[in-house]
């Protein structure tokens, strides 16, 4: 029998069956072969490895497992949106239609083009920003508001001084198409200086259509006109300062203008003159003490929640005009006493448009409280009218709580004219100068002059 | 002593800052800058809509509430989507002004500043820079709403009458 060399077939045939089996072997990344002759080496240069070795291996392996399940994911979700944004083959034969063809997209749950920056927004990269938008996270819009102020008045106690205002931060975010969020932060100093941050708005809305917009969380109540049109941007207002009605309850107003519960706004349909509606029931307004503080945004001091319910009007024929009604209720509890019932009742008629501006608000506070019924009768009425960036204006506003109110009893009469001008310095920046006499009853009356710088940016 | 010297201020510094603007020869006619150069040129816009959009007609008042997003959906539940040419573009002053009641491209910027504050809108209307554009924005977006010259229209887009009348129409409103 012929005797066969092995060893000169041994080595052709190993070589032969490397070749052939190597696409057998799976596919490996670089950072898994490196790893593994770094495992390699770390086990045959020194013989057993020891147990950090051992983890330092696994959390390696397990590392590039992650990457590459992270990598597939990223891979899926590109070839997704690839397919939902494939614009009309008409449209894809140039760069500018691509960047103009922005389909709506419903299934993304967030709208087109939601909320690009005003003017600056320009159509080269609007279209862009569609597409960003479309593709990721909702994103916030911050709008900021603030002013700077010098006063001078002649209120004992007082000085005259310059006062950096409230710096407000308005935020947006559409996240689909019904739903987005709204909130006002503000950062102010007070009277010792020193700065406080307060979430002054924060509200999901849920936007059926024009008849039905639902909101939750923390919002201006609608009593009257000037609250829910103004909030906290000084930069909207004609005069430097609100009406003495609507003053924020931090700084001696009388009105809940801030509230936390739910709210719902819309037309009311098939109705004549474009009416509307708004219902609120929240927190109402604290008052166990005069040192709480009056809006109960976590807790209440008691199980009652107020309720307000507005009509207004717009009718479209007379663009500018709104005039309404609303009617505020609520149960105080100041300890110590007994409780008082409230209710609001507030009208308003308002004419705007570019260049006139009439505004007038009358309310009546009514409280009840053991028996007996109190009122708080007040107004103002405001006009001006703008001649290029110039604004002259002209104020009249009245209060008069008696002294044994049960709630303010330090209000007392105030009341007085306001006359300034605004003259806006630029798009986003104006100036008011304005002075206020306000008389009071067994007061002295106040003189106070305004300069302010209010701006948004 | 003070109220002499307040009142005097701002009598003062009215009549200072008065001076100059009421000089101003857009001032005296009573018309904004953008207004004047709006008058130089004659020509019909034409309200635009998407395709599938059903709405024929729409009154001036009703477009004024479209333009102003004081109506959010049209009455097909579809959103409304505005879209407006670029500040400083002359069919964009002749709808402020003829539309809105507008007459400086600010008063519209502060309107939906203003209503994005009062919780009416999120969204603020789409700005194009080109007609061409304007009509592929309309043509992809279901609920847009907006205007070209009326010679920039193509099939792509649907044209709505205003009042019952269309461009070129005598008695046609929207002209600049």
């Amino acid at each position: 029998m012929r005797r066969v060399n092995m060893k000169a077939y041994t080595l052709p045939s190993a070589i032969l069956f490397l070749v052939l089996s190597a696409p057998l072997y799976p596919t490996e990344t670089l950072a898994q072969t490196q790893a593994k002759e770094s495992v390699q080496v770390s086990t045959s240069s020194l013989a057993p490895p020891t147990e950090t070795e051992n983890e330092m291996m696994r959390q390696m392996l397990q590392r590039i497992e992650d990457l590459e399940a992270r990598i597939r994911e990223l891979e899926g979700r590109l070839a997704k949106n690839e397919s939902m944004y494939a614009v009309p083959s008409a449209a894809k034969d140039t760069a500018e239609a691509s960047a103009v063809d922005v389909p709506e997209a419903p299934s993304t749950g967030i709208e087109t083009g939601a909320g690009h920056s005003q003017v600056a927004s320009q159509t080269g990269s609007a279209a862009h920003d569609d597409h960003e938008e479309q593709r990721g996270t909702p994103k916030m819009q911050i709008q900021g508001f603030a002013e700077v102020n010098y006063r001078a008045t002649n209120e004992r106690g007082k000085t005259n001084t310059f006062a950096l205002g409230q710096l407000d931060l308005f935020i947006t975010s559409r996240l689909s198409e019904k739903f987005s969020v709204l909130s006002e932060l503000i950062l102010e100093a007070g009277d010792d200086n020193a700065f406080t941050f307060e979430v002054h708005r924060l509200l999901l809305k849920y936007s059926l259509n024009d008849y039905l917009n639902l909101s939750a969380g923390r919002y201006h109540t609608a009593i009257g006109y000037y609250n829910t049109a103004y909030h906290h941007g000084s930069w909207f207002q004609t005069t430097a300062n609100r009406p003495f009605l609507f003053a924020f309850e931090s700084r001696g107003g009388i009105l809940p203008l801030h509230n936390v519960g739910f709210s719902a706004t819309g037309r009311i349909p098939s109705a004549p003159f474009g009416l509307r509606y708004v219902a609120e029931v929240g927190n109402g307004r604290a008052f166990r003490s005069p040192q709480a503080r009056p809006v109960q945004t976590a807790v209440d001091e008691n199980n009652g929640k107020s309720f307000n319910l507005g009509i207004f009007a717009r009718p479209p024929q007379v663009p500018g005009l709104q005039t309404g009604f609303s009617v505020y209720s609520d149960h105080l509890t100041p300890s110590g006493g007994p409780n008082v019932g409230q209710t609001i009742m507030a009208a308003h008629l308002v004419y705007q448009n570019t260049r006139d501006e009439f505004l007038s608000e009358a309310l009546a506070i009514r409280h009840t409280s053991a028996g007996r019924v109190f009122y708080i009768p007040g107004f103002y009425t405001q006009y001006s009218r703008r001649f290029g960036n110039v604004r002259p204006f002209f104020r009249y506003q009245y209060v008069n709580a008696s002294d044994d109110e049960p709630i303010f009893p330090s209000v007392g009469r105030r009341n007085g004219p306001s006359v300034g001008m605004r003259y806006d310095l630029s798009e986003y920046v104006n100036f008011k100068l304005q002075y206020d006499r306000t008389a009071r009853r067994r007061l002295s009356t106040l003189d106070e002059l305004i300069l302010q710088l209010a701006f948004t940016f | 002593m003070f109220r002499a010297y307040g009142i005097f201020a701002i009598l003062l510094i009215t009549a200072l800052l008065s001076v100059p603007v009421l000089h101003a020869p857009h001032a005296r006619a009573g018309l904004g800058p953008a207004v004047l150069v709006v008058a130089q040129q004659q020509s019909d816009l034409a309200i635009i809509v998407n395709k599938s959009n059903p709405v024929e007609n729409l009154s001036m008042a009703e477009l004024r509430e479209f333009f102003l997003a004081e109506r959010s959906h049209w009455s097909t539940r579809q959103k409304i989507r505005v879209a407006m040419r670029e500040p400083g573009a002359p069919e964009r002053a002749a709808i402020l002004r003829l539309i809105c009641g507008m007459s400086r491209d600010q008063d519209f910027t502060t309107h939906f500043l203003r209503a994005k504050f009062s919780e009416q809108v999120i969204d603020e209307p789409r700005n194009l820079d080109s007609g061409r554009n304007m009509i592929r924005f309309v043509a992809n977006v279901v609920g847009a709403i907006g205007y070209v010259r009326a010679d920039e229209v193509d099939p792509s887009v649907r044209v709505i009458r205003v009042d019952d009348l269309s461009p070129g129409d005598p008695g046609y409103k929207l002209k600049f």
